[in-house]
């Protein structure tokens, strides 16, 4: 996040014609499809889930768009440039976490669509141990860790802004927010995922053209690893200049935490045809691994310049991806990259706006036994509402939005993992086990980055807080669904049970 | 019986990846060999994690059993050569497909090489395995019949 700081310093020369050119472009094409999303948009399941209408392809796209935030682009390879291949671990388990998704979840989401016409995941949570407590738990962390990351990307989204455009960060904050607002209020989760689709687009074709120029600049891949080597026998060992645990902690975490990620989970109920769901594995997996050459290739790059001479080390380690595209690629290349830093930031805030308005309209007055008259006007009012709650917080203090954007990830994991992943597969789990387990990953999550935060207690190297709440809340899980296991067959309803054994 | 095993090998793997956080507490921090909870725990969790999923009515079919230990063997095989190989990443490092040995090893070996195989094994078994028209047709009158 703080790596956007450093855009204020590069916008005299992101001002060229070419790069505003595109990103202009860019933001028309968004409002179009807001415009075409609005007019199909009747009702609360086209609001929430595209009225289960979206091919296979449109599915992948998004997903992978909402799951790579700005963070992909920007800190991620400024993360490379400082610690070198152990900052790759956060997003090593890709090739591996689309076909387990896939296996895990979204055939079990998708099926729950179609016999309950669910629209959250809450809804699933709910639907599988029939307790308002567990969707009313997850509800709640579903906003908290919404709210952060809304906050996080708009801030970013407002820097990129204002370094294009020269509008100040305040205006550029609103600017973002209108911008992404006015299809996801208008259009819904429909708006988000043809833009995402759009987004998704302009990522993977951003990041394979800098990878292009990342090996040119370098000699080759082996270029680059000789010029690192050469002056740093660490930034290139396997787990990089981080302790092996500490990595390989992020390559747990990362890795089974995708199976408590809202804005994924939920795109499955929106799949026209379930059985299409047997190309997804294959279509994210490669989406994935192209757009992520950026987040790979710019860092070591940008490190392999440095100690060649060839530039000065930079200020900012997140100063890598715009110093690059900046100073490494034709205007063109970094017009596409700005724009899919925005479309990044973007296709994650509008999934957040989304499911956020969801937690609100949807899933907080079922907790409570109560239902929403009108679904659809709710959830534009929530999605205006949450979006303006998230503005304000994002002109806070940068600490504190970034504090707030760093645990959502974790949150999400600790938090939704063992009630979701594994209780749509074991029918031994208990409502029990799922509202205790939901408890304790947001109750340690909460507790523990915030005593970090003010500095009051520190984990040991290694150990991260989301990777021990996740741990924690797996074996609370497990443990208190052991001890009710005779609960467990009559917490089942007949087609819950029938979505589980298909 | 297949789901029980996974269950168990999750479980394991999340006390492997426990006590790899515990010994991280101990004075002094982790001894270097507290990695291998985490090398072998996270692979083990990702794996049982996808056979529970790929598990119908209580069996693991031949394809979807194949990837699962497959995955297991791959990261964890990676994963181990990276802990067991000498360094040797400094100015007389060996570039194996451009980068130093063990690093080319966990990169490829668990960044690209289960991209090769999980998605292809995943469509392969998708019909017979995962989702049949059959079982569509089931869960969409199980609905209707729950609607009525």
């Amino acid at each position: 996040m703080s790596g956007f700081f450093l855009l204020q310093g590069a916008s005299a020369a992101m001002r060229h014609p070419a790069i505003i050119a595109i990103a202009v472009f860019y933001f028309i094409v968004v409002s179009t499809i807001g415009i075409w999303a609005t007019r199909r948009t009747k009702n609360a399941s086209d609001y929430f889930v595209a009225g289960q209408g979206i091919g296979i392809v449109t599915l992948a796209i998004a997903a992978m768009a909402s799951t790579l935030s700005g963070f992909a682009f920007i800190g991620g390879p400024g993360l490379v440039y400082t610690v070198g291949t152990g900052a790759v671990f956060l997003v090593l388990s890709a090739s591996i976490t689309n076909t387990m998704g896939a296996w895990v979840l979204a055939k079990r989401m998708r099926l729950l669509g179609e016999a309950r016409g669910l629209i959250t995941v809450p809804d699933a949570i709910a639907a599988r141990f029939r307790s308002p407590a567990a969707q009313g738990l997850s509800a709640t962390s579903i906003l908290v860790a919404v709210v952060g990351y809304m906050a996080t990307n708009f801030l970013a989204l407002g820097l990129v802004i204002d370094a294009m455009f020269g509008t100040g960060l305040t205006l550029g904050i609103w600017l973002a927010m209108l911008v992404t607002l006015s299809y996801t209020v208008a259009g819904g989760i429909l708006a988000g995922v043809y833009t995402d689709l759009f987004e998704g687009m302009v990522k993977t074709v951003a990041s394979v053209t800098v990878f292009y120029f990342v090996l040119k600049a370098g000699g080759g891949m082996a270029g680059i690893s000789r010029a690192i080597t050469a002056v740093d026998s660490t930034f290139l060992g396997p787990w990089g200049k981080m302790p092996a645990l500490a990595a390989l902690s992020l390559f747990f975490v990362f890795g089974l935490g995708s199976l408590g990620q809202p804005h994924v989970a939920h795109k499955f109920y929106m799949l026209k045809d379930p059985r299409k769901l047997k190309w997804y594995p294959l279509l994210m997996s490669v989406a994935m691994a192209l757009t992520l050459l950026l987040y790979v290739g710019v860092g070591l790059a940008m490190r392999a310049l440095t100690a060649t001479g060839t530039i000065a080390p930079l200020v900012r380690a997140d100063d890598a991806t715009p110093a690059f595209v900046l100073g490494f690629t034709p205007s063109v290349v970094a017009g596409i990259v700005f724009a899919g830093v925005i479309a990044a930031g973007m296709s994650t805030v509008n999934s957040f706006m989304n499911i956020g308005a969801a937690a609100l309209t949807h899933d907080l007055p079922r907790a409570f036994g109560r239902r929403v008259g009108n679904e659809l006007r709710w959830g534009r009012i929530w999605t205006l509402a949450l979006s303006l709650a998230a503005v304000i917080v994002a002109q806070l203090s940068g600490t504190l939005v970034a504090f707030l954007g760093i645990f959502g990830y974790g949150l999400f994991a600790a938090t939704l993992v063992p009630s979701l992943a594994i209780g749509l597969n074991w029918q031994g789990a208990t409502r029990e086990g799922a509202v205790a387990s939901i408890a304790t990953g947001l109750g340690l999550t909460l507790v523990l980055e915030t005593l970090a935060y003010f500095k009051v207690f520190s984990l040991p190297t290694g150990v991260t807080v989301s990777g021990l709440a996740l741990l924690l809340s797996l074996l609370v899980f497990f443990a208190v669904s052991w001890f009710t296991r005779a609960r467990a067959a009559s917490q089942l309803d007949a087609d819950i049970r029938l979505v589980m054994e298909v | 019986m297949i789901t029980r095993l996974a269950l168990s090998f999750l479980f394991l793997s999340c006390t492997a990846i426990a006590g790899a956080y515990v010994l991280a507490f101990l004075p002094g921090g982790a001894p270097p060999w507290a990695a291998w909870g985490l090398a072998l725990g996270s692979a083990g969790a990702l794996s049982s994690m996808m056979a529970l999923g790929a598990t119908r009515g209580g069996k693991l079919r031949p394809i979807a059993l194949v990837a699962c230990v497959l995955t297991f063997l791959v990261v964890g095989g990676a994963f181990s050569l990276a802990l067991i190989l000498p360094a040797n990443e400094g100015k007389d490092a060996v570039i194996v497909l451009g980068f130093p040995l063990r690093t080319a090893i966990v990169l490829y070996g668990v960044g690209i090489v289960p991209i090769l195989f999980l998605p292809a094994m995943y469509a392969a078994s998708f019909d017979a395995d995962t989702l049949s028209d059959d079982d569509l047709e089931r869960v969409r009158r199980a609905g209707q019949e729950r609607g009525a």
